[in-house]
């Protein structure tokens, strides 16, 4: 199946804040896409467009499938998670006090998703074997990392077509924040799965991106069809690195 | 938000049952009958509480708890206005036998079929909640209503339906609440203070530990009917909460 997210010059922003000011990308099928940016400067913010938890003021959120477009901005959340659009959310917003299994199912909640429910649970639990081991345990009494596992695994339980990742690395180690980014590549790899990661740590975002974004106070200050042209740009080193 | 008028929904399927068997019919098959009729009504009461209130932002803090103290009030005023204040009962053969269990030990047959049905009850509602995909949304709810959202759930959906599962069960809970003893239109005044108790006792969303805080609670009042006397029992269930609160605000089996 041909996917493409398209989002066209959307703004965005909770009361007097203004969070996204023309924000367009592209994510094409198959592909690592990173969003990088610092603290404050609107990468949960599109996330949230892109699920329909945010409604942007104007712009356009495409998502193509098959050809046939689909406007998110005009879908509820729960139609675009229909389509096979996943968000790891910032916070992994669990539900601590139901079991890591529980968690799980409840990743299967869309229609499409209920019949593969046995072959992703057995993928999960083959891929992070401490979910398989606590899966009677209670989310909330877990470790960060691995909430953060329980997190990416429930999102994959719906079986979709677009991964959204919304900072990964936040309050985990460095060890289990290398961890958790080789484990998005392998599944990225293995489920041919296309991928919008949003990511404060440069470093680890471009071991796995294809390619990335820089986001500054709303907007795309630049984008780099490839690792190296992040890697080398001025502006990245400026913003974002702070090693110009 | 704390649904308090839940007892009133209980009396209510309690009346609803004594007009049933009034018509000839068991209290018990009068229960299960009536109780698809009550969860529509649950539905609808959701519905316009969602409408009215829950939609526009409006059911946050007390307003919301006064919304279903209002239609406590409503369910009892109207109770009062069709069948009197007077205590109602009803018939059926296992009403007012016993069994012998052992030596001079007997048990009421009322007792032992509303303690097997209400059992039953609990047992199917708590398969319900953790086998079915709608049961386990239905605990998620209350714990992370965007997250629920994002698993590709409608929250007011859920909401609703458990609404309507929860006002359901008040038709056949209402049965039994008639078969163990009379009742009147302001028993839910008793309930409201029980429930509180046991859902304190038992931490929240705990199936098995409300189970449990059921039993202790129901021993303490009996302990205390047959020690201090009536007028101390209804005292019970707030002497629990109090102590619990003050003690161990988790619940008992709080996690
Ligand atoms: N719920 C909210 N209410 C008001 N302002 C918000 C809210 N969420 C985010 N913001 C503001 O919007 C901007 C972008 O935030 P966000 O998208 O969370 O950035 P990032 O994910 O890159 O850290 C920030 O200035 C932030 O303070
Ligand atoms: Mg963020």
């Amino acid at each position: 199946m041909a996917l493409e997210l398209e989002i066209l010059g959307i703004h965005a922003g909770y009361g007097a804040v203004r969070a996204l000011q023309g924000v367009s990308m592209q994510v094409r099928d198959g592909e690592t896409v990173a969003l990088l940016g610092t603290n404050g400067n609107g990468k949960s913010t599109l996330m949230k467009c892109v699920m329909g938890n945010v409604r942007p003021t104007s712009g356009q959120i495409l998502l193509k499938l098959d050809g046939v477009p689909h406007d998110l901005t005009r879908l509820s959340t729960e139609e675009i998670v229909g389509l096979g659009v996943a968000l790891v959310p910032e916070g992994r917003r669990l539900f601590p006090r139901l079991t890591v299994e529980e968690n799980l199912l409840l990743g299967a909640f869309r229609r499409e998703a209920r019949p593969h429910i046995a072959k992703n649970l057995e993928l999960c639990y083959e891929t992070f074997s401490v979910l398989k081991e606590r899966r009677r345990q209670l989310a909330g009494s877990m470790s960060g990392g691995q909430q953060q596992m329980l997190a990416i695994a429930r999102a994959l339980m719906s079986s979709p077509k677009l991964l959204l990742v919304d900072e990964p690395s936040v309050g985990l180690s460095p060890l289990l924040v290398s961890n958790t980014v080789t484990m998005i590549k392998q599944l990225k790899e293995k489920h041919g799965l296309t991928v919008l990661m949003a990511e404060q740590n440069f470093h680890q975002a471009i071991r796995i991106a294809d390619r990335g974004y820089l986001i500054v106070h709303g907007e795309i200050v630049f984008e780099g069809r490839t690792v190296e042209e992040l890697e080398h740009n001025d502006m990245v080193k400026n913003y974002y690195l702070g090693t110009a | 938000m704390p649904h308090v008028a839940h007892p009133a929904f209980l009396v209510l399927g309690a009346y609803a049952t004594y007009a049933l068997v009034g018509l000839g019919m068991d209290p018990l098959l009068a229960g299960l009958l009536l109780m698809p009729v009550f969860f529509a009504f649950g539905i609808a009461v959701y519905q316009f509480y969602y409408l009215t209130f829950e939609r526009r932002g409006t059911d946050l803090g007390v307003r919301g708890i006064a919304f279903f103290f209002g239609i406590a009030f409503i369910v009892q005023v109207g109770l009062i206005l069709v069948f009197g204040v007077d205590q109602r009962m009803v018939e059926a053969s296992y009403i007012g036998t016993s069994i012998e269990v052992f030596g001079d030990v007997r048990i009421p047959q009322r007792m032992i079929v509303a303690f097997g049905v209400a059992l039953a009850l609990t047992i199917t509602l708590a398969l319900y909640l953790s086998r079915t995909f709608t049961g386990r949304a239905i605990k998620a709810v209350a714990q992370d209503e965007g997250a629920l959202r994002l698993m590709g759930a409608d929250p007011v959906r859920i909401k609703r339906w458990a609404f309507g599962i929860a006002t359901g069960t008040c038709a056949l809970a209402g049965a039994l609440l008639i078969i163990v003893g009379p009742v009147d239109p302001n028993l839910d005044r008793l309930y409201i203070g029980r429930t509180f108790c046991v859902v304190v006792l038992a931490g929240m969303g705990s199936m098995s530990g409300t189970l449990v805080a059921g039993l202790i609670l129901g021993v303490a009042e009996s302990l205390v009917l047959a020690s201090v006397g009536t007028a101390w029992a209804p005292a019970v269930a707030f002497g629990i909460l109090l102590a619990v609160l003050g003690v161990r605000p988790a619940g008992l089996f709080g996690r």
